[in-house]
């Protein structure tokens, strides 16, 4: 082991081959199979792939779900988690629950997904208690909360694994901040609990976890397990609607998905950078 | 009372789902509009014990992968974290860190499935542990380029001052001075192959049974109780892992 960590060329030769590597010959193939250029099938250089993506209203729809369910999902989970930070900030910094918060983040997005939709679904158990307190007269009465076109139940699911993330989240910066103090301070100069949390601790909370917020917000973009089991046939998130075409007979929608696949990508990669690039030096400091 | 109320309310949101599992996975026949199913029976978990169990065999399989992910992305990324962390681009290499995840585990996957398939790395074990390696290794280098910082530089210095050589310098300073942050490492890398489900089967083509793989297929046959047992199994290892990981948190910090 000492003989490698001795070696500084092959450490970042060997990051390189795991990280950009990859990345690169994956972009540069789907580029190729999306132009035409290899690939079963390859016709040779054209870009009515990229024209029938970019034209057909289907990959639009696409990433505008995956912009609002993301969107949706991380405004609610940051409201909740939010809210019961600044009720009670001790509560989440030692005692049962401080452990108990954890546990969500045990639980794998399929799982997850699985849970939400015994529970949404028109046979879960919502359903059944409403059925039971007379509230429906059974499955056909029930809303469409899973499969549904809006993303109920993705946002749903996300919403549940986001909110825990968030107040650990914020309850650390809570009190790395001391934000307890701030709000004394803010009280002995006679602002009410009201206008010391809206002026003083949420905009500290919020710049101090906007990195984090960024790439939950793209990770929950292109997330795919619970969108593939809660999400609706048309539109699809934008993972899904990849793979779809990927894994489909009709060989004219495979460069399509790899179309899809570069465009998110550069999308993606795009925002990601943008905002990552002076942040990138203070989220790897909290390890 | 609002916080007491907040704190059962939280507690009883959390537990939940681990209750409807547990409560599924002993399960049998739950109609339309019963809250509970109509048949308490072994039966789902006794399916585990079964010899040439699929179930088991699948418990086995992921547990075998993470395990060998989180060795390898825990030790490659502590290693390569170093010359990141000391490097003068340390900024730039970090941002390719970041990228197989921002670009989506799965359609990373898929745009490198053709490579797999032409290395012979489709469809089997070694492709799927090389392909969760692409999203551990990276996740183990930006966790230890903290790690690397003045105070280590400091410390291996003044073992050099000492008379320390680089090999005793690393195993007897650095080693014991990164052991905390080594397992939790190793815990969270273990969780990212134990979750992975969308890059495996796609790398995997199916054939690579992990518990994820399971789960879909249980959920694809409509075998809730199957699929809740399936889920629990998912959930247990890393609820076990928490409880240790906090441990060490709560002794490092």
């Amino acid at each position: 082991m000492a003989g490698i960590y001795k070696g500084k060329y092959a450490s970042l030769g060997l990051f390189l081959a795991l990280t950009a590597l990859p990345i690169a010959l994956g972009i540069g193939y789907a580029l190729l199979r999306s132009m035409g250029l290899a690939g079963l099938g390859a016709e040779g250089f054209t870009l009515r792939h990229w024209e029938a993506v970019l034209s057909g209203g289907e990959f639009w729809r696409s990433l505008g779900l995956s912009f609002r369910v993301a969107g949706c999902s991380i405004g609610l989970a940051g409201v909740l988690a939010l809210a019961a930070v600044l009720k009670a900030p001790e509560r989440w910094q030692r005692g049962g629950l401080s452990w108990l918060m954890y546990l969500p983040l045990t639980l794998p997005a399929m799982v997850v997904a699985f849970v939400v939709f015994q529970m949404l679904s028109g046979a879960g158990l919502v359903s059944r208690l409403a059925y039971k307190l007379g509230l429906t007269s059974g499955i056909q009465d029930f809303p469409n909360w899973v499969n549904d076109s809006w993303g109920i139940g993705i946002i749903a699911a996300h919403v549940f694994m986001a909110t825990p993330f968030f107040i650990i989240l914020f309850a650390q910066l809570y009190q790395s901040e001391r934000l307890g103090e701030y709000a004394q301070l803010a009280a002995t100069l006679g602002a009410t609990a009201r206008q010391s949390a809206r002026r003083v601790i949420v905009p500290v909370l919020l710049r101090q976890s906007f990195p984090t917020l960024v790439l939950y917000f793209i990770f929950v973009m292109g997330s795919y397990e619970i969108p593939l089991l809660l999400g609706s046939q048309s539109p699809q998130m934008v993972s899904v609607l990849t793979i779809r075409k990927l894994q489909r007979f009709d060989l004219a929608d495979i460069p399509q998905a790899y179309a899809i696949g570069v465009l998110y990508m550069v999308f993606v990669a795009a925002a990601a950078v943008f905002l990552l690039r002076n942040n990138a030096e203070k989220t790897s400091s909290t390890c | 009372m609002l916080k007491t109320m907040l704190k059962y309310t939280f507690a009883g949101a959390v537990l939940f789902p681990f209750a409807l599992l547990l409560v599924f996975s002993f399960g049998q026949n739950w109609r339309f509009p019963a809250l509970f199913p109509a048949l308490w029976t072994m039966d789902n978990w006794q399916l585990l014990l079964t010899s040439q169990s699929d179930l088991a065999q699948s418990l086995l399989r992921s547990l075998s992968i993470s395990a060998g992910i989180a060795t390898a992305a825990t030790g490659l990324g502590f290693i390569t974290a170093k010359h990141i962390a000391y490097h003068p681009w340390r900024q730039q290499w970090l941002t390719l860190a970041y990228l197989p995840y921002i670009f989506a585990p799965v359609i990373l996957a898929a745009t490198l499935q053709f490579f797999f398939l032409r290395l012979g790395l489709a469809g089997n074990v070694p492709g799927v542990l090389f392909a969760q390696l692409l999203i551990a290794y990276p996740f183990g280098v930006i966790f230890f380029t903290g790690f690397w910082n003045d105070r280590m530089r400091a410390m291996e210095q003044l073992s050099a001052t000492l008379g320390g050589n680089k090999r005793q310098t690393f195993l007897r300073v650095l080693l014991p001075a990164a052991q905390g942050a080594l397992l939790v490492c190793f815990f969270q890398a273990f969780l990212i192959s134990w979750f992975e489900y969308g890059l495996t089967t796609l790398i995997g083509i199916g054939k690579v049974q992990t518990l994820t793989v399971k789960v879909f297929q249980y959920i694809g046959e409509a075998n809730i109780f199957h699929a809740a047992l399936a889920s629990l199994l998912l959930a247990l290892p890393p609820a076990g892992l928490l409880w240790v990981n906090k441990q060490v948190l709560f002794k490092t910090s």
